[in-house]
């Protein structure tokens, strides 16, 4: 079941339009089209840097924000999880929808500016919009992880190198970062895999010309019909991504060995 | 205890199923905000049956749903998507018989080119028809510049970063190529080509942002100044905002209509014609031309609603221009689509 959708996308990406059931004509047309064009390689560009920008804030957000949490009492800590999670038990497309009333040029944020007679900020349809929407949506799956992550960690392992002499700061760099790499690692995977394939965020919040690779992947389903090259693209972006978590791993193996033999 | 109240929850469940299975059930796909909300559970009342409304973004959306095997027992798409609906085989011939209500039909849809798709409704009825049109805001924007510039003020500088345009390759390429002199439905390479350089440098210079049924909201709030809008959305925004005008440049634009049509693989055909049918009635069709904005093909409606005290007297958009010979209705070509489909999108990216 899960292995018939990804061999249809094989097969798309790699033949050429028009097949019938019984005849297949392979070909890389579909890949050359979309990596020798400029324009397309600027729409990958474009999601990659966004993507990365959405991840790097969610961590700066979300790590101070998880190691609070897991610090204050077991109430505190549960009532923490609750209203962090709740905003996803909404439909994301209302949670950006609500966005657009906040941003707009007569919006919520304007109209208060504007009653403190400040020229208004235009929002709407601008990288920062759009950033915006992905770290709000995507932000609760950074926390949850990093937190489940410093949960886990045992307390005395602190304690230990506070008797060694580590001020907090030491035993913070040396003890608690590496222990929650693996947390922070699956909040990247959560963050970064949603994040580069959106296509209904960038459409809201910074309208039909800004294009990301998840736009041009729907695009191509939906309406100009051309499933291979859509497939074709969609591979590139799992090979992308495969890459991109192999690198992670790796570097959180090198810092877990690193941290290891000092 | 148990067992009885577990009886009495099996017997229940019958029931429900019992009364589920007596009623027949119409499953109909439309465009989103595109019908009345009591039509449905008017028709509903009236034939005691049960129907599903499913909605959908754009022809081409409702086309791959179509093509990945869904059933549906009335699709209601644009003329260019039912012409080709009809060139693939896909949709069955109506039984004009069961349709009473046919002689109701404005004149000007049995007539071509608005009836070129399907001549003699073989296999559809129309639902709504209109234009294309710029609609802007009659303080800031001067009617002399639209009259004069006609498509091209949206590549008038003096308008940067005021305008909304309609993320559609149908009818961005229309917009370009009405500009440029040429036929909407051209097929000459270069036209294509010079429509898009149009397109590009629009995207390049102007600031525009590309929406789709935002912008109804957008323009009725007066975000912007000029907006490309389908004539039934503009009699709306037009009704909630004075300030806004409806313009159609001389240049042409884009007849059209969208009409019922009862696919191949519709399960219940006969329900589908009671349904066609019951949208034609004066009630109905009064009441969805009141509700969504869009102009009507009944012709009795048309006129009570545009002639005096009508809901729509004096309202620029209702009316579809008829009269202008530059004005054109979309006919499918499988090339052109394709071609078109592959430049709208780098259009959009190219900023």
């Amino acid at each position: 079941m899960i292995a018939i959708p990804m061999f249809l996308i094989l097969l798309y990406a790699f033949t050429k339009e028009g097949n019938s059931v019984t005849r297949f004509a392979f070909s890389l047309v579909n890949f050359k089209r979309f990596l020798t064009d400029t324009v397309f390689l600027e729409v990958l560009y474009r999601s990659l840097r966004i993507a990365i920008e959405t991840t790097v804030i969610c961590i700066l957000l979300g790590y101070p924000a998880a190691y609070y949490i897991a610090k204050s009492s077991e109430t505190l800590k549960m009532r923490w999880v609750l209203l962090i999670t709740l905003p996803t038990w909404i439909n994301m497309l209302v949670r950006t929808y609500a966005w657009t009333g906040i941003l707009q040029d007569d919006g919520i944020i304007n109209s208060i500016l504007g009653f403190f007679h400040f020229a208004p900020v235009k929002f709407m349809y601008t990288d920062f919009a759009v950033i915006l929407g992905m770290v709000y949506n995507f932000l609760p799956f950074m926390i949850i992880q990093i937190y489940t992550s410093l949960t886990k960690m045992d307390v005395s392992l602190l304690e230990a190198a506070a008797d060694l002499g580590a001020n907090r700061r030491m035993s913070f760099l040396k003890v608690t970062l590496p222990l929650s790499m693996p947390g922070i690692i699956s909040g990247i995977t959560l963050v970064f895999l949603p994040a580069v394939s959106s296509f209904f965020i960038p459409r809201m919040l910074g309208g039909g010309n800004y294009v990301m690779v998840g736009t041009l992947i729907e695009s191509q389903f939906l309406t100009a019909g051309d499933w291979n090259f859509g497939s074709a693209v969609s591979l590139v972006m799992a090979v992308i991504i495969m890459i991109s978590m192999y690198i992670t791993k790796k570097v959180d193996k090198g810092e877990q060995l690193e941290g290891g033999v000092k | 205890m148990k067992k009885v109240l577990l009886a009495l929850v099996a017997s229940m469940m019958m029931l429900l199923f019992a009364g589920c299975g007596s009623k027949e059930t119409l499953k109909i796909y439309l465009p989103g905000e595109y019908m009345s909300d009591d039509l449905v559970p008017n028709f509903e009342k009236e034939y005691g049956c049960k129907v599903d409304v499913e909605l959908f973004d754009s022809n081409e959306m409702m086309y791959t749903k179509l093509m990945a095997g869904d059933s549906y027992d009335v699709l209601i798409p644009s003329d260019y998507m039912i012409e080709r609906l009809i060139k693939e085989d896909m949709l069955q011939k109506l039984d004009l018989s069961k349709i009473s209500n046919m002689d109701v039909i404005v004149d000007s849809l049995k007539t071509s080119p608005l009836n070129d798709f399907d001549a003699d409704n073989s296999y559809s009825v129309p639902y709504f028809w209109g234009t294309v049109g710029i609609v802007y805001n009659k303080n800031n924007v001067s009617i002399e510049d639209l009259e004069n510039e006609g498509y091209g003020i949206f590549k008038d500088t003096k308008y940067k970063g005021q305008i909304y345009m309609y993320d559609s390759e149908r009818d961005s390429f229309m917009i370009a190529l009405k500009n440029l002199g040429y036929s909407m439905n051209t097929d000459s390479e270069e036209e294509i080509s010079a429509a898009y350089d149009w397109l590009v440098e629009l995207n390049k210079t102007m600031e525009p942002i590309f929406v789709t049924d935002e912008v109804i909201d957008n323009m009725a709030q007066g975000r912007k100044d000029l907006a490309i809008v389908y004539s039934g959305d503009a009699a709306y925004i037009l009704d909630e905002n004075e300030d806004m005008g409806f313009f159609t440049p001389e240049e042409g634009t884009n007849l059209w209509v969208d009409a019922m049509v009862i696919p191949k693989n519709a399960s219940n055909v006969d329900l589908a014609h009671k349904f066609i049918d019951f949208v034609l009635t004066y009630d109905e069709s009064y009441a969805n031309t009141e509700s969504v904005g869009y102009t009507s093909v009944n012709k009795a409606v048309y006129e009570a609603v545009t002639g005096a005290d009508g809901l729509y007297e004096g309202n620029d958009a209702y009316i579809p221009r008829t009269d202008n010979a530059n004005d054109e209705v979309f006919h499918d070509n499988e090339v052109i689509r394709k071609k078109i489909s592959e430049l709208w999108i780098k259009v959009k990216a190219t900023n």
